[in-house]
């Protein structure tokens, strides 16, 4: 009798964890969905200019210009890191560079609303 | 190294993706939803075809699969528990060859593409469980063009939110696994309350 109520308690534990698990991931899902469209899409290491300029709606010549590089080609497909090792400079500034050009490309014409 | 596997999709589009989804479904834990979502993505900016780039992860993820069910049939059982070690428990696999022997096709199918770190674990122990070939072969070729298709096509109509998208899914897979769990556990706890309560003798009617 023990051993049964030892298990039955176990499984009840484990379960209601799982609740909690669906809840707490359901919830994270929710409100990420919600914000789908409104959240800033991160830049990372990995992605390439052109890519960066279709995430943030800005032309990839805006992008390639703030960052003082001619692309090799129509479609310069190397990665910020790749960038920034051929230049010889750090990525985290060209990083930052191209996080400048996008706000600027945000804001309205005329500056920022006051 | 992820970092350069995403860009290596990026540069060289569909070759490499094909041995990227190639090396992860043998086991190699490997980002593969969000490699398709940024193929999809990739596509939508015309930097690669949508044909070749569900054939290359589909064939690229069914060939991954195939040669975790051969080394799991025909490797025997010291290269099965050697690669056990390295990718977790012996224990694991004995229980992922129960879930095989239970759940089947079906199982094989949804380990493809809903709950996909489970699949190098299925391909392996469908292969110790001497799981038909052609049944096993038909339910992956089903799920990995399945979850190709559909996860690259989420990142054709979502190109411009891939990193947000990706993080959504992540969540509601997890949300849903927790969900089939808790329903599993429900089951099972009803099952032992029953069983645990004692039984009342019946009176006869007079």
């Amino acid at each position: 009798m023990g051993e049964t109520w030892r298990r039955t308690l176990a499984v009840g534990l484990a379960f209601l964890l799982a609740i909690a698990g669906t809840i707490f991931f359901a919830t994270r899902a929710t409100r990420q969905a919600r914000q789908f469209h409104k959240a800033n899409e991160p830049i990372h290491e990995w992605m390439s200019v052109p890519f960066i300029a279709h995430t943030h709606h800005v032309p990839a010549s805006v992008l390639f210009q703030a960052i003082g590089v001619q692309p090799r080609q129509p479609q310069d497909r190397r990665s910020v890191r790749h960038i920034a090792r051929d230049i010889n400079r750090p990525v985290t500034e060209l990083m930052a560079q191209l996080q400048r050009a996008i706000d600027t490309a945000a804001q309205p014409p005329g500056g920022p609303p006051r | 190294m992820n970092d350069q596997l995403l860009a290596a999709v990026s540069l060289y589009g569909a070759p490499a993706l094909f041995g990227i989804v190639a090396i992860a479904a043998i086991g190699v834990p490997l980002p593969i939803t969000l490699l398709l979502i940024i193929a999809g993505s990739l596509i939508s900016q015309g930097v690669m075809n949508l044909w070749w780039a569900i054939a290359a992860a589909g064939v690229g993820s069914i060939l991954g699969d195939q040669i975790g069910y051969a080394i799991g049939r025909w490797a025997g059982p010291a290269v099965v528990a050697r690669l056990s070690r390295v990718f977790g428990k012996r224990a694991n696999l004995e229980a992922m060859e129960a879930k095989v022997k239970a759940w089947g096709g079906p199982g094989i199918f949804v380990t493809r593409w809903l709950i996909s770190p489970l699949g190098p674990w299925i391909n392996l122990a469908s292969g110790t469980a001497a799981y038909p070939w052609h049944r096993f072969l038909f339910w992956d070729i089903l799920g990995e063009l399945t979850g190709a298709a559909l996860f690259i096509s989420l990142g054709l109509f979502f190109s411009d939110r891939v990193m947000s998208l990706y993080a959504m899914l992540g969540d509601l897979t997890w949300a849903i696994a927790a969900l089939l769990t808790a329903i599993v556990l429900g089951y099972l706890l009803v099952t032992y309350l029953r069983r645990a309560r004692p039984s009342i003798p019946r009176q006869s009617p007079l």
